[in-house]
C-alpha cells in the first residue's frame, strides 16, 4: 500500500504546476503578485515533494521503482503507466530542481502578460516531468510533444527581437522529428503483434522486442533506428540537427533558456538511453562510426563557434552543443563508464549551463546588452556577482572539485575504452572548452572598467537566492558524487546488458577483474554477488 | 396489373421507415417554402432559424429509431455506420444555422430560402449515407449538391460570391456527368444486370475477364467524378474558391457535412463495391491521396485568406482521409478497426476542429473584422478565452497531441500502417508537420501580435457555447480515448 501511496506522491509532484496553472488561469490579469508567488509555491512544493525519492530510491535493484499503471485505452493497448529508475529519478529530480529557479529568476525580467507567462512556465513543467515518469511510449509521446507548445509561446511572446523566427524554427524542427518517430514506434507496434501477438505499448515490452527487431533485414532496422535517431538527436541537438538552438537560446526569455539548456537538451539523450539504444542495439552499432563522428563534430565544431561569439549568451548556447556532444560521445561508448559519465555529465551540464544564462541575464537586466565587448572590468564593482559567474565558468569547464569535472573525466574513461582516438579527439573538445569560456570571462570581468558599467549595482538578494542552490549543488556533487553514482549504477549495468548481454562474462573483463582483485583495486573488481539481477561493477567501494 | 400495383405499394410502405428522416426534411422544407413563407412577416424571419433547428433535434430521433436493414430492392440500406454519418452531417446543419442566424441578420439576406435548401442538401446526404446502390448514389449526390451551389453564391450582390457559385456549380455539374458515364459504363460492363454495390463486387470479378478495358474506364471515371466531389487534388481547383466565395457558415458547412457525406460514399463503392478490383484503381487512388495531402499543405502555406487557408487543409485532410478508404478490406476479419470505422473517427474529430475554427471566423466577420488571418491579431487580448478556443483548434488541426485531432490521426495511420501503406503514411505525417507552419501562423497573429483597437470582444451567446463545446470535445482528445474507441467499435458497415 505504500508503494501505491508513493505512486501518488509521484504523481503529485509531477502534475502540481499543471493543477497551480489550471488555478491560476482563474485568477484576474492584475493580480501580478499571486501569478509569481502562486507559480513559486507550486513548483517549491513540487521540488519538496520530490526530494524524498532521493532518499527512497532502492539502489540495489534495476527495476522500474514506484511502478504503477492504469487502464487508459485497453484496445490498443495503452497504459497510463508510471514508474522510475535510477536514470530517469536523476533528470525528474534535475527537473523539480530548476523549476522553481526558472521562476524565480522572472520575477523581475517578466513585466508583461504575467498570468499567461506563469501559467506556461507551469503547464512546461508538468510536461518535462512527465516525459521521465512515463513508462509507456504512448504517454511518452503525448508529453514529448506537449512540451512543445508552452516553449514556443514562452518564446514567442517573452523573447528577443527575431523571437517569432526562433519560436516556429523550434516547433517545427523538433515536430518534424518526433512525426518519424511516431511511425517507428508504430511500426514496433505491429512488429510485436506480429511475433506475440500482444497489443502493448509499454516501455518494456518495446525494449523487449530488441532481439527480435535485430533479426530484421538490416535495411528495415536501420530506418527505425534512424527515426528514433533524428527526433532525439534534433532535440540533444547534435551536429547537423543543432541549428535551432542558437536560436531559440538567444530569443528565448531567461527561465527559456533555463530550462532548454537545464532540462529539454536532456530529453534528447534520455531518449537515446531509453528508447533507441536498448531497442536497436544491433542497428545502433552498425551506425556507430556515424554518431560517433557527428559528435565529435559536435564538440569541437560547438566549441570553436563559441569561440567567436561576440554575444555572451550565444556563446554559452554554443558551448551547450559542445557540451551535449560530449554526452553524447559517452552514451555511444555503450560501456557503463559512457554512460554513467553521460548521465552525470547530462545532471551537470543541467546545472553549470543554466547557472551561466543566468548569470548572463543578471548583466543584460541591468544594461540590455549582451555584448562581451560592452563589458569589462566588472569583478571591481561587482565583486559577488563575478565569484559566482567564476564558479559556473569553472564548472562548465571541468575544474577539479567541481561538478563538471567528474562528467567529463568518467566519459573520457568510457570511450577511450570503446574508441581510444575518439577520446583525443574529444579532449581538444576540453581544452577548447576553457579557452572560450576563460577568454570570454576574462573579457567580461577584467581589464578597464566603463563608467556605464561601474553604475551597475552587484547581485540583489533574490539574485542570490537563484543563484545559491546552483553553487551549492555544483560544489556538492563536485566534492561528493556518489550518491548520484549510486543511483544510476544498476540501471546502468542494465542498459549495458541490454546492449550487450556478455558484457560482464567477457574474458578479458574477467581477467582484469581476476588481476584487480589480486592487487587489491577495489573499484575494478568484479561484483560480489553475481546471482541477483544487478550483475553489475561497482566504480567506488562497497557499502 | 392490379396485383403488382398492390405488392409494389406494399413493399414500399414497408420500406418506408428506413427514408424517414429525409423525406421528414425534405417534407418540412417544402412546406416552409411554402405557404410557410407567406405566414411569417418579412421582417420576423429569424423564427425560421429556431424552427429549422426544432425540425433537426426531431430528425435526429428520426435517425436514431430508423431500423437496421436492407431496403428498396437493396438499393438502400440503414446499419449503424449508415447512422453514425447521418448524425454527423446532422450535427453539423445544427452547428451551420446555428452560426448563420446572426451573420444573415447583419447583412440583412434573411430568407426562409436560406433553411429550406440546407434542409433539402441534408436530406440529400441522409440519402447518401444510407445509399448502396451506384443509382441511389448518384442521385443523392445530386439532390445534396444542388442545393448547396445556390447555397456557395447565396450572396447575390457580392461578385466573389456569384462567381463562386458559378464557378462550383459548373464543375460539379461536369463532373456528375463523368460519374454517370463511369456508372453506365460499369453497368454495361456487367451486362446491364447490377449497379448494386454488393452484387458489382462479385459481377465485376467475373466482368474483369472479358470487359477489362470498359470495366477500367468506368470505375477511373467514378473515381474522378467521387473526386471531384470531395476535391481531392488534382480535382480540387473548385474548392478554394467556392470556400472563400461562399457565406462563412456555409463554408463550415461544405468543410464537413457533404464532405462526411460524399467520402462515405466514395469509401462505400471503392471499399465495397470495386474492392475487388482494386488492381484497377489503387494506384490512381494513392497518387491523389499523397498529392492531396502534399499540395494541399503547401498551398496553405502561402494564403492570405483564413478561408482560403482552411480550404487547402481540407484538401490535405481529405488526402489523409483517403488513406482510410485505400485501408478498408471488407474480406479482412482483423483485429483492429476497419477502414470505414477509421475514417468515421477522422470525419467527427474534424467536425469539432473545423466548426471550431469557422464559429470563430464567422464571429469575428460579425463584428466587421473581415477574414484575413491578419485580423486575428491581438485576439489574446481581446477575447483569451476565444484565442485560447482558436489555438486549440488549430493545433489539433495539426495533430498535436493530447487534442483530438492527434488521436484521430494517430489512429488513422496507425492503421495505414498496419495495411502497409508505408510511403504514403511517411508522406502523411511529414506533410503534417509542414502543416503545423500555417497553423502556427495563425496563432502567431492572435497571440504575439497586437490589435490597433484594444478594446475586448464580447461573443455574443451562440458563439460561446458553440466555440465552448468544440473546444472541450477537441480538448478531451486523447484522454477520451477509450470511450471514442468504444463508441467507433459498435458502429459497423
Amino acid at each position: 500500500m505504500s508503494q501505491f501511496a508513493n505512486t501518488l506522491l509521484m504523481l503529485a509532484a509531477t502534475f502540481i504546476p499543471f493543477v497551480a496553472a489550471i488555478v491560476l488561469l482563474f485568477v484576474p490579469k492584475d493580480r501580478s503578485e499571486i501569478f509569481k508567488k502562486g507559480a513559486l509555491f507550486a513548483t517549491v512544493l513540487s521540488f519538496a515533494l520530490s526530494v524524498p525519492f532521493f532518499f527512497a530510491y532502492d539502489r540495489t535493484s534495476d527495476a522500474v521503482q514506484w511502478a504503477q499503471s492504469w487502464s487508459w485505452i485497453p484496445s490498443l493497448g495503452i497504459q497510463f503507466s508510471v514508474g522510475m529508475d535510477g536514470i530517469s529519478l536523476l533528470l525528474w529530480l534535475l527537473t523539480t530542481f530548476i523549476g522553481p529557479i526558472a521562476i524565480l529568476c522572472s520575477w523581475e525580467a517578466i513585466t508583461e502578460r504575467l498570468k499567461e507567462y506563469y501559467v506556461w512556465l507551469l503547464v512546461l513543467q508538468t510536461a518535462m516531468l512527465g516525459v521521465f515518469i512515463t513508462q509507456d511510449m504512448f504517454l511518452f509521446y503525448v508529453f514529448w510533444e506537449v512540451m512543445l507548445v508552452p516553449m514556443y509561446f514562452l518564446i514567442g511572446i517573452w523573447g528577443g527581437p527575431q523571437k517569432l523566427y526562433a519560436a516556429i524554427k523550434l516547433f517545427l524542427y523538433t515536430l518534424a522529428g518526433s512525426v518519424l518517430l511516431l511511425v517507428a514506434v508504430l511500426a514496433i507496434y505491429f512488429l510485436q503483434v506480429e511475433t506475440n501477438g500482444t497489443l502493448d505499448f509499454s516501455l518494456a515490452s518495446f525494449q523487449a522486442m530488441a532481439p527480435v527487431i535485430a533479426e530484421q533485414t538490416r535495411t528495415y532496422q536501420t530506418l527505425l533506428a534512424l527515426a528514433f535517431f533524428l527526433a532525439f538527436a534534433i532535440k540533444v541537438p547534435m551536429f547537423p540537427f543543432h541549428t535551432w538552438l542558437p536560436d531559440a537560446h538567444v530569443q528565448a526569455p531567461t527561465a527559456g533558456s533555463v530550462i532548454l539548456a537545464g532540462i529539454l537538451l536532456k530529453m534528447g539523450t534520455y531518449g537515446f538511453v531509453r528508447l533507441l539504444l536498448p531497442i536497436f542495439p544491433t542497428a545502433v552499432k552498425d551506425l556507430m562510426p556515424w554518431f560517433i563522428a557527428l559528435s565529435l563534430i559536435g564538440i569541437i565544431y560547438g566549441a570553436l563557434v563559441a569561440m567567436i561569439q561576440k554575444d555572451m549568451k550565444k556563446l554559452v548556447a554554443y558551448s551547450s552543443v559542445s557540451h551535449l556532444g560530449m554526452c553524447m560521445l559517452g552514451i555511444f561508448a555503450l560501456n557503463p563508464y559512457g554512460f554513467k559519465g553521460a548521465l552525470f555529465q547530462m545532471i551537470n551540464h543541467g546545472i553549470s549551463t543554466p547557472g551561466l544564462f543566468l548569470a548572463v541575464a543578471v548583466v543584460y537586466d541591468r544594461r540590455h546588452t549582451r555584448m562581451i565587448a560592452d563589458f569589462g572590468g566588472l569583478s571591481e564593482t561587482m565583486p559577488v556577482y563575478s565569484t559566482i559567474f567564476m564558479i559556473m565558468t569553472m564548472s562548465s569547464i571541468g575544474l577539479p572539485l567541481l561538478n563538471g569535472f567528474i562528467g567529463e573525466l568518467i566519459i573520457l574513461q568510457g570511450s577511450f575504452q570503446a574508441f581510444p582516438w575518439a577520446a583525443v579527439v574529444a579532449t581538444t573538445g576540453i581544452i577548447l572548452g576553457a579557452a572560450y569560456m576563460l577568454w570570454m570571462f576574462q573579457r567580461v570581468m577584467f581589464g578597464s572598467i566603463s563608467d556605464v558599467n561601474r553604475k551597475m549595482p552587484d547581485l540583489t538578494p533574490r539574485e542570490i537566492i537563484v543563484f545559491a542552490p546552483l553553487v551549492v549543488m555544483a560544489i556538492w556533487i563536485g566534492l561528493y558524487p556518489r550518491p548520484l553514482m549510486d543511483i544510476m549504477d544498476r540501471p546502468v549495468a542494465k542498459l549495458v546488458r541490454q546492449l550487450s548481454p556478455d558484457y560482464y562474462q567477457a574474458p578479458s573483463l574477467s581477467a582484469d577483474q581476476e588481476k584487480a582483485k589480486q592487487e587489491g583495486m577495489r573499484g575494478m573488481e568484479a561484483p560480489q554477488n553475481p546471482n541477483n539481477t544487478g550483475n553489475s561493477e561497482v566504480i567506488e567501494e562497497k557499502r | 396489373m392490379p396485383g403488382f400495383a398492390q405488392s409494389l405499394l406494399a413493399a414500399l410502405w414497408q420500406d418506408a421507415p428506413l427514408v424517414q428522416a429525409p423525406f421528414f426534411l425534405i417534407g418540412v422544407a417544402s412546406l416552409m417554402l411554402w405557404p410557410g413563407d407567406l405566414l411569417i412577416p418579412r421582417d420576423k424571419k429569424r423564427r425560421w432559424s429556431l424552427l429549422t433547428q426544432i425540425t433537426l433535434a426531431i430528425t435526429i430521433f428520426l435517425i436514431i429509431l430508423t431500423p437496421h436493414r436492407s431496403g428498396f430492392s437493396s438499393m438502400l440500406r440503414i446499419d449503424t455506420m449508415t447512422q453514425a454519418f447521418q448524425l454527423i452531417c446532422t450535427l453539423a446543419t445544427i452547428a451551420t444555422v446555428a452560426l448563420s442566424t446572426k451573420l444573415l441578420d447583419l447583412m440583412h439576406e434573411h430568407t426562409v430560402e436560406f433553411y429550406a435548401l440546407l434542409l433539402f442538401a441534408l436530406s440529400g446526404m441522409l440519402f447518401l449515407c444510407g445509399a448502396t446502390d451506384l443509382v441511389t448514389i448518384y442521385f443523392s449526390i445530386e439532390l445534396m449538391a444542388l442545393p448547396i451551389y445556390v447555397l456557395v453564391g447565396y450572396l447575390r450582390e457580392q461578385e466573389r460570391g456569384i462567381e463562386a457559385g458559378v464557378k462550383y456549380f459548373l464543375l460539379g455539374a461536369f463532373s456528375s456527368g463523368i460519374m454517370i458515364y463511369g456508372i453506365s459504363l460499369v453497368f454495361g460492363a456487367t451486362g446491364g444486370t447490377t449497379t448494386n454495390l454488393d452484387r458489382l463486387a462479385s459481377e465485376l470479378v467475373i466482368a474483369m475477364d472479358s470487359r477489362a478495358t470498359m470495366v477500367t474506364l468506368g470505375v477511373l471515371m467514378v473515381l474522378v467524378g467521387m473526386a471531384f466531389k470531395v476535391a481531392v487534388v488534382p480535382f480540387h481547383m473548385w474548392t478554394p474558391d467556392a470556400y472563400d466565395g461562399a457565406p462563412t457558415p456555409i463554408t463550415a458547412f461544405m468543410a464537413s457535412a457533404p464532405k462526411a457525406a460524399a467520402i462515405f460514399a466514395f469509401a462505400r463503392i471503392f471499399g465495397v463495391g470495386f474492392h475487388n478490383i482494386s488492381n484497377t484503381w489503387i494506384l490512381g487512388m494513392e497518387y491523389m491521396a499523397a498529392a492531396s495531402m502534399i499540395l494541399g499543405n503547401v498551398a496553405a502555406l502561402r494564403q492570405q485568406s483564413m478561408k482560403r487557408m482552411l480550404a487547402y487543409s481540407s484538401i490535405a485532410h481529405v488526402g489523409y482521409m483517403m488513406l482510410a478508404i485505400l485501408s478498408n478490406d471488407p474480406n479482412l476479419s482483423v483485429m483492429s478497426f476497419s477502414g470505414v470505422q477509421t475514417l468515421w473517427l477522422y470525419v467527427f474529430s474534424y467536425l469539432f476542429m473545423n466548426f471550431g475554427a469557422f464559429a470563430v471566423i464567422t464571429f469575428l466577420q460579425g463584428k466587421g473584422e473581415g477574414e484575413r488571418i491578419e485580423d486575428f491579431r491581438g485576439l489574446s487580448h481581446r477575447n483569451p478565452w476565444l484565442a485560447f478556443a482558436m489555438m486549440l483548434f488549430l493545433l489539433s488541426l495539426a495533430g498535436i497531441p493530447p487534442l483530438i485531432g492527434f488521436f484521430s490521426k494517430f489512429i488513422l495511420f496507425k492503421m495505414a500502417l498496419e495495411r502497409g501503406f508505408v510511403l504514403l503514411t511517411v508522406i502523411a505525417v511529414l506533410t503534417s508537420a509542414v502543416s503545423a507552419y500555417y497553423y502556427l501562423g495563425v496563432i502567431n497573429q492572435m497571440y504575439f501580435r497586437s490589435h490597433p483597437n484594444k478594446e475586448p470582444l464580447k461573443t455574443d451567446r451562440v458563439t460561446g457555447y458553440l466555440v465552448s463545446i468544440c473546444a472541450i470535445v477537441v480538448l478531451l482528445g486523447v484522454s477520451a480515448g477509450r470511450w471514442l474507441i468504444e463508441v467507433v467499435d459498435n458502429i459497423k458497415l
